[in-house]
Order: structure tokens, then sequence, then C-alpha cells
């Protein structure tokens, strides 16, 4: 079951290589991206109805949490490969891209799908290896364009993300030494399902500082600040579907590294030191956010930034703790993912309209698109939190448990960002939206694909604002189950 | 057992060699002269772990030492070495911080890593000794990426933190399991690939590999 999943991705990477013209790779990264989806979320009910699923002698597994992680990339990157055909396809039809390097982007795009899916189901501490993984993909995809930028950003993301991936492979030494003290040496030391049951075993000192390196290092991938610097830049100056799968997913699996550590550290440390330190990192993630965001000149930039508040506020959920602070983040991680990647493909059809990304040059969105400005509206108030979408649900979870759990200055602080957040946000976001085009803007959509991508991510965004299917419900109460 | 190994007199000498060899690339100022004492390094760091398999008497630690010297040793100064003659970069490395300064602050950042470990008691104190010199290279990695001009050193910086990291793995705990340790070899070798075509990317845009030139993106 996990094999076949991992080995979609690949496949399809591999077949892309072997097409010959742009509407051949197009149909079958489409294909692929559905089979993928369609075997993720079969892995999704299976784990749901029978619980953990062992494989491959014990390598990969899929709890609930797993299970939560696969669903998200599998949603995202099926929504990202129909834009792919848009967007893409527009950049080739201009001339930006030949077909080898689209080619190039189709197989690198589905090798990143595999290197998420493969840190979702890893049953290891190993789970360093599939994030370092990621990096390395993703780099490559960034310097598809010969931009200047481009490679200037590619280069800090790699050098400072495999610095930062450095110091969580030395806690997870850490983490093995405290294990193989109980365990023995085995292969088996690593094994998420055996640190479990022993964990409150562990000698705390070990642990702590464990755990302190674990936060760093993966916090760097899931661009907690202060560790963030490389963020906007890459997810800027990415292809924007790869944008969107860098803020809506790979986030979300460095932050599944990090809380898959918490869960293993507050066993022995004890659930005060690790949830401070992820409140104290997550606060200053919002703190950083705020002057960025409201002095923003880029719009990708701003989207990116956007995305260090919303790590911070998972992070947040988290440390408040309880069911309600868990049930919050992980929610948070779900609508996040959706959200982004809709505001991130809205940008991208700005981008391909107007050519640049400076938020000055644009306005007048909603007349010359009006359904992507319509989408980017929607984006916009439920990205920065506004009700009935969906990631007011979710910060309203985490922020009554803040209070609930006595953390009154912080939830305090966290409402007064996200206050200010969204007034920057949105001051920018209407900028662009309203007024009249700039001149020499003919009206007119950009491609129908990218309107598509962007429907299914509003019906998610909008639909879990009002409504939360039981289903649905039941799954995250599962990995609440798992984390706590 | 730990005490057995690491407290032997060859060991301690590896060891100390193998901060010497740091030193050797901080106290360089040609490109050459630092990929050889990477290589020495390298070269080092697998007779560590060999004289570890042997004493333990474990299959896997071997596996982990000829990789180190196949990959370490020889692949990726390797690649280094192709870099450079491709292209045509100066052979002088430039500095922020010049040769004098830098081997002081490396000689404080290895008593301050000493101190460090040593303070945390529950590490056995002659294994502590291999854990503090991997400290100290995973400082004075990141001290090169930081005080040296050229991309090319920082790629070199990582790989002397990702040596430490494995001087401490194999200190503390033997190293890893062999699929974690072959999965990490698998990811340095592509990483140390892909930041190769990096540089070149950056050399065509740029040209130069100076990172200086790499300040646009702010704010």
């Amino acid at each position: 079951m996990i094999e076949y999943l991992l080995l979609a991705p690949i496949l399809t990477g591999i077949l892309c290589l072997l097409t010959r013209s742009r509407k051949q790779v197009e149909a079958i990264s489409l294909t692929g991206s559905v089979v993928t989806l369609i075997l993720g979320v079969s892995l999704v009910i299976d784990v749901y109805q029978n619980g953990i699923i062992m494989s491959w002698t014990n390598t990969l597994f899929a709890d609930a949490f797993s299970a939560f992680i696969v669903l998200i990339v599998s949603i995202v990157g099926f929504v990202a490969s129909i834009y792919s055909v848009g967007y893409m396809g527009h950049e080739f039809k201009h001339g930006i891209l030949d077909l080898r390097k689209l080619k190039i982007y189709y197989v690198l795009f589905h090798m990143f799908m595999f290197t998420m899916l493969l840190v979702g189901v890893t049953n290891n501490l190993g789970l360093w290896i599939a994030i370092e993984m990621t990096t390395l993909v993703s780099a490559l995809l960034m310097i598809l364009y010969s931009r200047k930028s481009s490679v200037e950003a590619a280069w800090k993301y790699m050098i400072i993300c495999t610095v930062g991936i450095t110091f969580a492979l030395f806690g997870t030494i850490l983490t093995y030494y405290g294990a193989v003290k109980i365990l023995g040496e085995s292969g088996d030391a690593l094994n998420w399902t055996s640190l479990i049951a022993v964990a409150d075993q562990f000698d705390p000192t070990i642990m702590k500082l464990a755990f302190i390196f674990i936060l760093i290092g993966y916090g760097t991938k899931a661009g907690l600040a202060p560790m963030h610097t490389w963020l906007p830049d890459a997810h800027s100056e990415a292809p924007t579907p790869v944008s969107a799968l860098l803020s809506g997913v790979l986030l979300n699996c460095a932050m599944y590294g990090i809380i898959r550590f918490y869960t293993i550290a507050s066993k022995s440390t004890g659930t005060e030191f690790t949830s401070n330190l992820l409140i104290i990192f997550g606060l200053l993630s919002l703190g950083i956010a705020v002057p960025f965001i409201i002095l923003q000149e880029d719009y990708k930039r701003m989207l990116a930034y956007s995305s260090v508040e919303h790590m911070g506020i998972i992070a947040i959920g988290i440390g408040f703790g309880g069911t309600f602070g868990v049930f919050g983040a992980l929610l948070h991680m779900f609508n996040h993912a959706m959200t982004k990647s809709l505001m991130f493909f809205g940008s991208g059809n700005v981008l391909l309209k107007h050519g640049t990304k400076e938020i000055n040059k644009v306005s007048g969105v909603v007349k010359s698109m009006p359904v992507t400005g319509a989408m980017l509206l929607i984006g916009g108030l439920a990205i920065t939190g506004s009700p009935p979408f969906s990631i007011f649900i979710s910060e309203f979870t985490i922020l009554s448990a803040g209070f609930l759990q006595g953390h009154i200055i912080a939830s305090v602080l966290f409402l007064l960002f996200i206050i200010m957040i969204f007034a920057g946000f949105f001051y920018n976001l209407s900028k662009m939206t309203f007024g009249t085009p700039k001149p020499g803007i003919i009206p007119g959509e950009v491609s129908k694909m990218t309107l598509g991508a962007m429907a299914i991510l509003v019906v998610f965004v909008f639909v879990l604002g009002i409504y939360m299917p039981p289903v649905f419900y039941e799954m995250i109460m599962k990995v609440v189950a798992v984390v706590k | 057992m730990s005490e057995v190994v690491f407290g032997s007199k060859l060991m301690q000498l590896l060891i100390a060699m193998i901060l010497v060899s740091t030193f050797m690339i901080l106290g360089s100022t040609r490109l050459y002269s630092c990929v050889r004492a990477f290589g020495i390094q390298s070269f080092l760091l697998a007779c560590v772990a060999g004289i570890v398999a042997y004493s333990t008497g474990k299959n896997d630690i071997y596996i982990v030492a000829l990789l180190t010297l196949i990959l370490k040793a020889a692949v990726i100064p390797y690649i280094f070495l192709y870099i450079i003659r491709e292209i045509k970069v100066t052979r002088e490395i430039e500095l922020y911080v010049n040769i004098s300064p830098s081997l002081i602050i490396g000689g404080v950042l290895v008593v301050i890593s000493y101190y460090l470990i040593r303070s945390i008691s529950i590490i056995s104190e002659l294994s502590s000794l291999a854990l503090s010199a991997s400290m100290s290279l995973v400082s004075i990695g990141l001290f090169i990426m930081i005080s040296r001009k050229k991309a090319l050193m920082q790629m070199l910086g990582i790989l002397i933190m990702e040596n430490g990291l494995f001087l401490g793995a194999i200190s503390l705990t033997y190293g890893m399991p062999l699929l974690v340790e072959l999965g990490i070899f698998f990811d340095v070798l592509i990483g140390v690939l892909i930041m190769g075509i990096l540089i070149f990317r950056i050399n065509k845009t740029f040209e130069s590999i100076d990172t200086d030139m790499l300040k646009t993106l702010i704010g």
C-alpha cells in the first residue's frame, strides 16, 4: 500500500522524462497526480479504519498523523499539477521555457512530491534523510529560470537549510544515543513505534538538548523566525506552482518533524519545557512577520512572510497544548495549506498578466480578471483569519486553547499580531485588487486550468469555514491522540 | 566499551590529527590545499570508523568506513577539483577574516567546545574527547562558511560540519543504524552534486563565485 503510494510519483517522473511533446508530458503529469491522490486518499481511509499500517520490515509506516500529512501533500500536489498545466503552459507558449525545461520541471515536480510523501511515511528518525532530500529537489526547481535572483535564492536556500538540517541531524544523533541506552543497539532503536513506547524513560538532559537542536534544525526548514531568512527569497523566486507546494506542504512536512520529536521529548522532559520553546519561537515568527507584511513591496514575498506567520501560529497551537490547542494547530496545517496555495495560484495569475511582482504596479485585478480577483479576495480574507472562512475556525480554536491553558500574555500578543497582520495584508491586497487596471493590461483570464485549480481550493476554504464534516473531525481527533 | 575504544592512544592521535587537518583548512589561502586538507580529514575519519569497527567487530561499521573512504576522501574532493578546473576560478580564496585571526578564533572555538561537552555530565569521560572534537569541527565548519567569500568554501564548510557530526555519531553510539547511515551518505553525495550545479549556475549568471554578489534579495 505505502510502497505503491511512493512508487506513483517516481514512475510519473520517469514517464515524464520519456515524453516528446507538451501535450504528452502534461497528460502524464495529470494522470500521475490523480493516481497519487487516489492512492493517498485510500491510504488515509485504510489508516482511518484499521489503525497503523507497517510495511517493508517496519521501515515504512503510516499512523493517523502520517496519513494526515499524506492527505495534505496529495491534495495540494494534485491541485498544483492542474495549475501547472495552465501556468507553465502559458510560460511555454510565450517562449520563457523550452520543451526540455518543461520536462525537467515535471520530472522534478513529481520527485518533489515523492520526497514529501516519504517524509510522512518514514517510520524512523531517518526522517532527516527525507527532509534533506526535499531541499535538494526543490533547490533544483528554483533554478529552472536562469534569472540572477532565482540563482541567488536557490543558493541561500540550499546553504541555510542544509546547515539547519545538520543541526537537526545532531539532535537526531542525541535522541538515538538516548534510545540506545534503553532499547539497545538495533535498527529498531530509531523507529517511532518503538521510541514512543519507552520515551518516558529517556534521560531528560539528553532529550532537552536533542529537542533544542531539532527545533532549530527543522525550524529552519519550517520557516520559524529567526531562522526564516531564506524563506521569502525561495518562495518568491520559485515557479508559482512550486511556491504553493513549498509554502503549503513543505513547511508542514518540516513542522511534522518538529511535532513528532515534541511528542517524544515531552514524555521525558515534561511538556512545560518543550511547549514554552514552541510558544516563544511561534510568537517570534508572528512578530517578525508583522513589519515585513505591512511594508512589503513584492506580493509574492508578502505571501511568503504570511507563511512565516502561519507556521508560527501552528507552533503556538502545539505549544498551548491540550486537546483544543493541538486540534487547532493540526486543523490550521490543513487550512493554511489550502488557503496559501490558493493565494499563490491567484498571485501567479496576476504575475502572468502583469509581468511584475511589485504591489504598486498592479491594480484593478477584480476588473481585469474578475474570477481570479474574486478568488484572491476570498483567499485574502481567509488567510488573514476573517470569518466565515476555514482559517478563522482554527485560529479561534488555538486562541481559546491559549486562554484555557492560562497562557494569557502569549494569547494577547498572538491576537495583537494577527490583527496587525490582517490590517497590513489587506491594505496591500486591496491596492492590487481594487481600483482601475493599469494601462496596457488587456482584460481577460490567463488560463482556464488555473481557475479550475483555484476553484477546488476555494471549496475547501469555504466549506471548512462553515461546516466540519464528522469524518474529518474524527480523523483529526485521531491525530490529536497520536500527538498528545 | 566506548572507554576502551576511545581511550586508546591510537584513537587519541587520530582525533588530534583530525583537528589539525581542520586547522590546515582554516590556515590556508589556496583552494587546492583546502580541498586536500579536507581529503586528509575524511581519510582520518574513515580510519577512526575502521578502528571502531575492528574493536567492536561490527560489519555495519566496516561498510560505513569504506563508504567514508570512497565518498568523502576520494569522490567529493575530486568533484571539488573538477569544479575548480572547469570554472577556472582564481586559486586564492578571498577572506572576510584574515588567516591569523581565523586561526585564533578556531582555537577559541575548540576550547569552548571542549568545556561545553565536559559540562554535560552524562557523557562518559573518554568519548567526550571525540565528542568535543566533533563539536569543534561543527563550529569551525560554520565559521569557515561565514568568513570565506567563495561559494566553494561554503560548500566545504558544510562538509566539515557533516564530518564533525559523523565523528560525534560514531563516538556516541558507534554510528547510526546502517540504513540511516546509507541515507545520509546518499544525501551528502546528491547535495554536493546539486551544490556543484548551483555553483556552475552562479558562475554563469554572475561571472564570479564570490558570494558578495548575492545580496539583492533583502526585506
